[in-house]
């Protein structure tokens, strides 16, 4: 009796199933895809509701639109793409090797699970959570386990649901299969349609040195499959992680919400893939293509990595609040960056600082009310230029900075812009200024206190503060700071001292 | 022989109808409180400023209101906490901040803008946009403290926020334990307000006549909910303290 087990997942109709994967809508009607150049375009795949309907495959575009009521989709490879890469991460939570088969339009990928009882129960077990696995990415799958390749292969191919093989009944079980499960020439085939070998079983029965005498040796291979006793050595594949979900919309998409109906959808994939590997996203990019070949790109970047789809679905909402695709959308592309799960204490109570998830969202709901600049954690900038700061987006960082002073400073609360102000010079000091129709006297003037800089760029200064101490003839008294540019000879209200 | 606490509860039950529960001291409920990081001020609140409630640093320009607050945003980043300042007028100043001692990296500036572009216009989209930052920053909780600095906004304008705005930042900030500290011209918060401080400038100190070193101010406590207050017809309580420039530190070091 032989140790090694394999697991065979066929997926039929791949085309028509990775097109309906991200379409819950379209799930329950007829669906045909149409694969070909212009005009000359043929159904190559179909779901069971179109079969149903009465359409087939190699029909033409103009029979499919004859048939009431049947959805006509265009074949997509990007979608077929990350399809397979959704199918080929499945499956790798079973097992790390996996060997690829597949024919046409069936996509087959053949799991070694040797060994894998202790993990996950009994082969019939296996292949319930495999195809439960399958059915939440969206894929409606055939399963058959064995310890012979070929045998679990042809079963897969050609039995749906779950199909366990005893060890050392492989050729009863394949005996009533169809022999069209051999992949053979149009020559081959009428061959044993004119013999009356319909089945593999009938096959299998033929004397072997009597039939590699008229059609080969290859036939001595296709006996040898029909007893499934084929040897088989593994080529397995190394499937590349990466996590990307693409869908291409039948017509231009204008309104968000429909875009975003889908978008959950491609998130939620992503978020169950990288789950899988006990991973996180950190970070999230929309590629869209929009009509007239232009592109638009949005970046979201949670404060920590996460796998709440809803979040990711809000901020991805509110980034395409602030940055709305400015024409219809054609295709989307989700590309996620795996990231390690957050590990934070939070209070017992009251949360210490702000949830990061919590935080991203109003983060960016304050984006969408004062502006994207607006909002975040200012940053002084290193120069002697008095008022230059940057803003930087707000992280709640573990490691607080350590500010210098501890004692109370006398504050200034900005003019943004700097109001022009008319002044009053007397032994060269300011006495009294002008702002508009107000006047104001200076009590107190203390400076010039002189600064200038980048001389050598278009970006110089050279200014002159006064710190002075005024009052108006209303009474009203304050402290301001006066700044006089040098270089247009022009005075302004800089600040107020508060 | 009974014993004393037989005894109290007989008096007790003795005089219940003219002195309910005579000798029981009345509970005390003890409100927590962050300091500002001035010591007068301190004094003068009793610890410092009610966290979980509204505060209300009131007073002109130049009379210390910034000053105090952040002094008070220092000690509240002191321990990695984090805050955020939202700025109706946009006068914010991260120098005066940092030189202040405020962790600017744990502090959200929002810069509320007017859409003509003029902040100096009516400041209604600046204020419906500060109300809504700071109703968000509050619901969202985590924030030690947050300043809603309405120091530029004209008491007209601001006396028209609705007191049920007002009250549902008392409830929020009391819910996420966070000090809501509302720097205006006037008192806006009216019942909804823990403590209210007024601010006047007291005198400016120099050095030889040449260079300012800093300022005197008083602050005067209109309000506090939370101390019982006896005699009503007194006058409020005032402290003077004193911040000097940001400058003068190194004089002084």
């Amino acid at each position: 009796m032989s140790s090694e087990l394999y697991a065979c997942v066929c997926a039929v109709e791949f085309p028509a199933q990775a097109l309906l994967r991200l379409r819950t809508d379209l799930q329950a009607q007829p669906v045909a895809v149409l694969d070909g150049p212009a005009l000359e375009e043929i159904v190559c795949s179909l779901n069971r509701h179109a079969v149903q309907r009465g359409a087939a495959l190699g029909m033409t575009r103009l029979e499919a639109e004859g048939i009431g009521g049947l959805q006509l989709l265009s074949r997509s490879v990007e979608v077929e793409t990350a399809a397979h890469a959704v199918l080929l991460e499945c499956a790798a939570k079973f097992s790390p090797r996996i060997e690829e088969v597949s024919h046409r339009t069936v996509c087959t990928l053949v799991l070694d699970i040797t060994g894998t009882e202790l993990l996950f129960g009994p082969p019939v077990k296996l292949a319930a959570r495999l195809r439960d696995e399958m059915a939440a990415a969206g894929f409606r799958v055939s399963i058959a386990v064995s310890a012979n390749f070929h045998a679990t292969r042809i079963k897969a191919t050609t039995t749906r649901g779950i199909t366990i093989i005893p060890a050392g009944e492989e050729a009863r079980v394949l005996e009533k299969l169809p022999i069209a499960s051999l992949v053979l020439t149009e020559e081959h085939k009428e061959t044993f349609a004119l013999w009356g070998i319909r089945t593999l079983g009938e096959l299998a029965a033929l004397p072997e040195v009597e039939l590699v005498k008229r059609l080969g040796a290859v036939a001595s291979d296709w006996r040898t499959l029909a007893h499934g006793v084929a040897r088989h050595t593994f080529q397995p594949i190394e499937p590349e992680f990466a996590l990307k979900e693409f869908y291409d919309f039948e017509t231009p998409v204008e309104q968000l919400d429909s875009l975003l109906f889908i978008g959950a959808r491609m998130i939620d994939c992503l978020v169950a893939r990288a789950a899988g590997r006990a991973l996180s996203l950190a970070s999230l990019t929309a590629d869209m293509e929009l009509e007239g070949r232009r592109f638009h790109h949005l970046a979201i970047h949670p404060a920590v990595p996460t796998v709440d789809r809803k979040f990711l679905l809000k901020l991805l909402q509110l980034e395409m609040g602030v940055h709305p695709p400015l024409a219809a959308v054609v295709s989307l592309t989700l590309t996620a960056e795996a990231g390690r799960s957050n590990k934070m204490q939070l209070g017992l109570f009251a949360p210490q600082t702000p949830e990061p998830s919590r935080l991203d969202v109003t983060l960016a709901r304050l984006k969408a009310i004062v502006g994207e600049d607006r909002v975040g954690t200012p940053v002084l900038e290193d120069t002697h230029r008095p008022g230059s700061f940057r803003m930087e987006g707000f992280v709640v960082d573990a490691k607080p900075s350590t500010p210098e002073a501890k004692c109370p400073r006398m504050a200034l609360r900005r003019v943004r812009p700097p109001h022009p102000i008319q002044v009053s010079l007397h032994a060269m000091k300011p006495v009294a200024f002008r702002d508009g129709d107000n006047r104001f006297d200076i009590v107190t003037a203390y400076g010039p206190w002189r600064t200038s800089g980048c001389w050598w760029s278009q970006d110089r200064w050279d200014t002159e503060e006064w710190d002075a101490l005024v009052s108006s003839r209303s009474g009203e008294a304050f402290d301001c700071l006066l700044v006089q540019d040098r270089l247009r000879d022009e005075w302004w209200l800089e600040a107020f001292y508060d | 022989m009974p014993s004393a606490s037989a005894l109290r509860l007989e008096i007790e039950r003795a005089l219940e109808h003219r002195f309910p529960a005579a000798l029981t001291p009345a509970p005390k409920t003890i409100y927590e409180v962050a300091p500002t990081g001035v010591a007068p001020v301190d004094a003068l609140l009793e610890g410092g400023l009610p966290v979980g409630a509204i505060s209300e640093v009131t007073g002109p320009e130049s009379s210390g209101r910034t000053s105090l607050t952040l002094a008070f945003l220092s000690r509240r980043t002191e321990g990695g906490q984090v805050c955020a300042w939202v700025d109706v007028g946009d006068a914010f100043d991260p120098e005066s901040a940092a030189a202040s001692g405020v962790g600017l990296k744990q502090l959200l500036w929002v810069r509320c803008r007017s859409e003509s572009g003029f902040p100096r216009t009516k400041p209604w989209t600046r204020l419906d946009q500060a109300l809504r930052a700071t109703d968000l920053l509050l619901q969202a909780g985590g924030f030690a403290a947050i300043v809603l600095d309405l120091g530029d906004v004209e008491p007209a304008h601001a006396m028209r926020i609705p007191l049920a705005t007002w009250f549902r930042f008392r409830q929020a900030s009391d819910r996420t334990r966070c000090c809501l500290v509302v720097l205006g011209k006037t008192a806006y918060a009216q019942s909804s307000a823990a403590v209210a401080l007024e601010s006047t400038p007291f005198r400016p100190k120099t050095v030889g006549g040449t260079v300012w070193r800093g300022c005197t101010f008083e602050v005067r406590r209109e309000r506090q909910r939370f101390t019982p207050q006896f005699a009503t017809a007194r006058k409020p309580p005032a402290s003077v303290w004193s911040a000097n420039t940001a400058w003068d530190r190194v004089r002084s070091a």
